[in-house]
Parts: C-alpha cells; sequence; structure tokens
C-alpha cells in the first residue's frame, strides 16, 4: 500500500550559497568540501610526521656505497659532479642556442620599442630645445626674442586624470622595455665574445694603454688570418 | 549604456600666441585601433598650435592628423576614433616623427610650418608618401599637394596612395627638372624638400623659381653626411643656409632633428617676402 506522501509534491532543499558581501571567495564550503580540504591537510601532516621520526631515530652508522663520492649539504645530498657530463660540441650547441634565445628576446624587445615609439612621441617638453631664427635686422631679433619667452603648446594641466595615468603608465612601460632591451644587448654581446674566445684563432688581450675607450672589460685582437 | 560626452572648453591653452580659433578639446569616447585599446577606451584629441595638427593622448601622446579618407592607411599606422556628440566618428591617424622629419620637426616644437588647410603645396622626394599623406590630411580637400619622386618603386606606392586621396598628385620625374612637368604644377603656396642631394639647394631653387609664389614659403631637410661627410654639421648647414639665401630663400628657422639617427635638420623659411617698411 502507498502512502498519500508520494502523491505531494517534495520540492529539493537547495543549499545555501555565498552572500553577496563575500562573493569574491567563491563557492560557499559546505561539510563535504570541508572534509575534502582536512583529509589533504592530515595526509600531508602524517606524511610529515613520519619523515620527522625516521630522522629522529636515524642510526649515525648507517652507510651506503654511494655515500663514497657524494657530499651531504645542509641536508641535501649532492651526488658526485659531473664535470665531462657533455663533451665540447654538445656545450657549442648549448651555448649557441642561449646566445640564440637572447638575441631572439632582444630582438623582440627592440620592435616592441619601436611599435611603442610610433604612438608615444613625448609631444610636451620639447619647446626648450634651441633653435635658430634667423632676423633681418636689430628689431626683428628683439621681437623674436620677446615671442619665443611666451608660447606654449596644449599644456599639461588641461589633461583629465586617467588619461594621464594611462600615458605615464605607457611611458613607464616604454622606459622598462628600453632598460630591458639594453641589459639584453650587453648580455648578448658578453656571451658571443666568449663563444668567440673559445673558438680557435690567434689573439691577445690589449693592455690598459692600449685601448680606446676603456669602460672595464677586457678588449681582445685577433691575428688578421685569411679564411677560406 | 551610454557614457556622457564631455566638451573641454578652452584646453588650458596658457599664455602665449594661439594661433587659430576654437581652444577647445574634444574628449570622445575614443578608441585606438590597430593592436591598441578596442573599444572603450578614453582618448583626449586636442588641437595643435599649428592648423590642421591635432595631439592625441590617451594610451599613448601621439601627433595626429585628421583622415581625409576615413577607413584607410598608408602602411599600418594606428587610428584614433573619436565619438562626437551626434554619433558619428571622427577617424584620426599617428604621425610618426621617426618615419617623417616634418612630424619630427613640429614635435620639437617648431615656431610656424606654413602649412594650412586650403594651401597649394609642392612635395619634392616624396617617396612612398607617408608624409605626403599626412600633409594632404592637413591642406584638406581645398587644397592640394604636388608630389614628385624619382624613383620608380617608391612611385608605384606613391601611385596607389594618391589612388584614394583625390587632392595628391603624383609626379613620377627628377625633381632637378621642373620643366619636364611644369604642365602639371601650378603656382604653389609652399615647397617641402626632403630630398638628399649634394645639389639640393639648387633644386629648390630652380622648383621655386618655377612654381612657389612671392611671399610663400618652403622647408628643407639637410642630412649633414649626403652633402659632405668630412665637414661638421653645424658648418654644412650653414654653408647649406648661405646657398640658400643667395637664391632669394630666406629662412627664418632652422632647427636640428636629435630624434632621428644621423644629423639632420629641418630649414623652415620665405621666398621672396615682401620688405618690412621702416616706420
Amino acid at each position: 500500500m502507498s502512502s498519500l506522501r508520494n502523491c505531494v509534491p517534495r520540492p529539493a532543499h537547495k543549499e545555501r550559497s555565498q552572500p553577496q558581501a563575500r562573493k569574491k571567495f567563491g563557492l560557499r564550503e559546505k561539510h563535504k568540501d570541508y572534509v575534502i580540504r582536512a583529509k589533504a591537510y592530515h595526509k600531508k601532516q602524517d606524511t610529515l610526521k613520519i619523515l620527522r621520526q625516521k630522522a629522529a631515530f636515524k642510526n649515525p652508522d648507517e652507510f651506503n656505497f654511494k655515500m663514497i663520492n657524494s657530499k651531504t649539504e645542509r641536508g641535501n645530498h649532492r651526488p658526485k659532479d659531473e664535470v665531462n657530463k657533455y663533451s665540447a660540441e654538445e656545450l657549442m650547441i648549448m651555448k649557441t642556442q642561449d646566445i640564440g634565445y637572447v638575441f631572439q628576446k632582444w630582438q623582440s624587445e627592440k620592435n616592441k620599442i619601436d611599435k611603442l615609439t610610433s604612438s608615444l612621441q613625448c609631444t610636451e617638453g620639447q619647446s626648450s630645445r634651441r633653435h635658430v631664427y634667423y632676423a633681418e635686422d636689430r628689431e626683428e631679433a628683439r621681437e623674436l626674442e620677446s615671442e619665443s619667452r611666451s608660447r606654449s603648446d596644449i599644456s599639461a594641466r588641461g589633461i583629465p586624470r586617467d588619461i594621464k595615468k594611462k600615458m605615464d603608465r605607457s611611458y613607464r612601460d616604454l622606459e622598462a622595455r628600453r632598460s630591458r632591451a639594453n641589459n639584453l644587448e650587453k648580455l648578448y654581446a658578453d656571451m658571443s665574445m666568449q663563444k668567440e674566445l673559445q673558438k680557435k684563432g690567434r689573439k691577445r688581450k690589449l693592455r690598459e694603454d692600449e685601448i680606446l675607450n676603456p669602460n672595464g672589460k677586457p678588449v681582445y685582437k685577433w691575428r688578421a688570418d685569411r679564411k677560406r | 549604456m551610454t557614457h556622457p560626452q564631455r566638451r573641454r572648453g578652452g584646453g588650458g591653452r596658457g599664455r602665449g600666441l594661439a594661433t587659430g580659433g576654437g581652444g577647445s578639446a574634444v574628449r570622445g569616447r575614443g578608441s585606438e585601433s590597430g593592436g591598441g585599446i578596442k573599444g572603450g577606451g578614453k582618448v583626449l584629441v586636442a588641437p595643435h598650435r599649428h592648423a590642421g595638427v591635432f595631439i592625441a593622448k590617451s594610451k599613448g601622446d601621439a601627433l595626429v592628423t585628421k583622415n581625409l579618407v576615413p577607413g584607410e592607411i598608408i602602411y599600418d599606422e594606428k587610428r584614433i576614433f573619436v565619438q562626437n556628440e551626434d554619433r558619428s566618428t571622427v577617424e584620426y591617424r599617428v604621425w610618426n616623427p621617426h618615419r617623417s622629419k616634418l612630424a619630427a620637426a613640429i614635435n620639437i616644437g617648431v615656431d610656424n610650418i606654413w602649412i594650412k588647410p586650403g594651401l597649394k603645396v609642392l612635395y619634392l622626394g616624396a617617396s612612398s608618401g607617408y608624409s605626403v599623406s599626412h600633409v594632404s590630411d592637413i591642406v584638406g580637400h581645398e587644397g592640394c599637394v604636388y608630389a614628385v619622386e624619382h624613383s620608380h618603386i617608391c612611385g608605384s606606392d606613391l601611385v596607389n596612395m594618391t589612388e584614394k586621396r583625390t587632392n595628391v598628385i603624383p609626379i613620377i620625374e627628377d625633381a632637378r627638372h621642373p620643366a619636364k612637368y611644369r604642365m602639371l604644377v601650378g603656382m604653389v603656396d609652399i615647397i617641402l624638400c626632403d630630398i638628399n642631394q649634394p645639389d639640393q639647394a639648387t633644386i629648390i631653387a630652380t622648383n621655386a623659381s618655377y612654381f612657389l609664389k612671392p611671399g610663400g614659403h618652403f622647408m628643407i631637410t639637410i642630412s649633414a653626411n649626403s652633402i659632405d661627410s668630412k665637414l661638421s654639421a653645424e658648418t654644412v648647414y650653414q654653408k647649406e643656409v648661405e646657398k640658400l639665401q643667395m637664391e632669394e630663400l630666406k629662412p627664418t628657422e632652422i632647427l636640428p632633428l636629435d630624434n632621428c639617427e644621423g644629423d639632420h635638420a629641418c630649414v623652415f623659411g620665405g621666398y621672396r617676402l615682401p620688405r618690412k617698411q621702416n616706420s
């Protein structure tokens, strides 16, 4: 015998959602979500506890054959140094790839700088550069002098704040890109110099007094050899 | 949901010579195209001291001219769209001072470029037509630009550009012989000269004697390396100016262009200006 309760519609009970003021924290955590979080936390804590116990009860006389050449630095195992892991050709190839990557990044920065400077032109603050005016006689010269002092283009005060903020941000971005391109260029020059030094070819290092523009870096001169 | 359109009156011009009327800067609900902000960005476009040139400030800070042919760009410059109160969009094109010496001179702050809407301009050394397009934007439909370019490669780019712009007339000829194109060019108000030849003073002088009206103006860009690479830049500029003065092309202003590579200078001046009466 089925009861009358089967005819009565039983609306599903809905979960309570996150209040509007706390919407930035995401979905509201229910007990089932808490259980998942707690289980993960306790599993990690248990693993750590076991590791701490193992460290506390470590046998000081333990030995393994790989301990002969390796060391422990500040709790980290350092395996034996592989001096000749890569051959000289492989090293050259890897160095070339590094140089290529740095060069590619440098070029992309330069292109971006070109694109940015086409629309960031520092339209203010230029009138102070030197101009040379030509005047017929003294009166015109005096006129020109008095005129040139009172001249201004669109002034900086008339710009609304949000547009000014955007402009400043763009200029700062341009500055950052410029300095980055500079650093990449120096890095590329250093790396390619090192690579050239490792190649065959008779060279010598110039002394201090032979260098024209001393900037702290060593300058090398190669012997003039005819290449094939 | 519409944003309120506000017209900025006055534009904060400050003291000084403000040529041309209307100091209002249009702050529209504008946007930049060509990879810039896609819609919704706010742009402030204000007229420059020179008529026909504007300054646009938003994410970028650039010289712009009003596009004579809306929707067309020459190589791939950015465009700025500003919406007016009556829902029409005005299109401006960015003028790159690294590509165009005239834009570099305006950016540095030249007193007077003498190019105004409605004038006739003769442009020697038009190259692919980048600067020519901006000059044609400034002079508008009433003015006219005669673009002279000798090379055929650049000339074909120039001709493609002028197909859309009706106020530019391309002339693929050597500027040393203005007699060859005298049938195409009338009297002009301004000559702009951007050819880097050692004899450019004579070139502009012959063209001026054919086409430039008395009281007209000129602009020359001098590249010190093209004229004489042994002398210093200042000497080269001085010598060129003397050559011009001998041909009745009186310079009023000379500007070194620092932001271009190499030693370049821009000379602005007048041709057969009327003598001042001694009062």
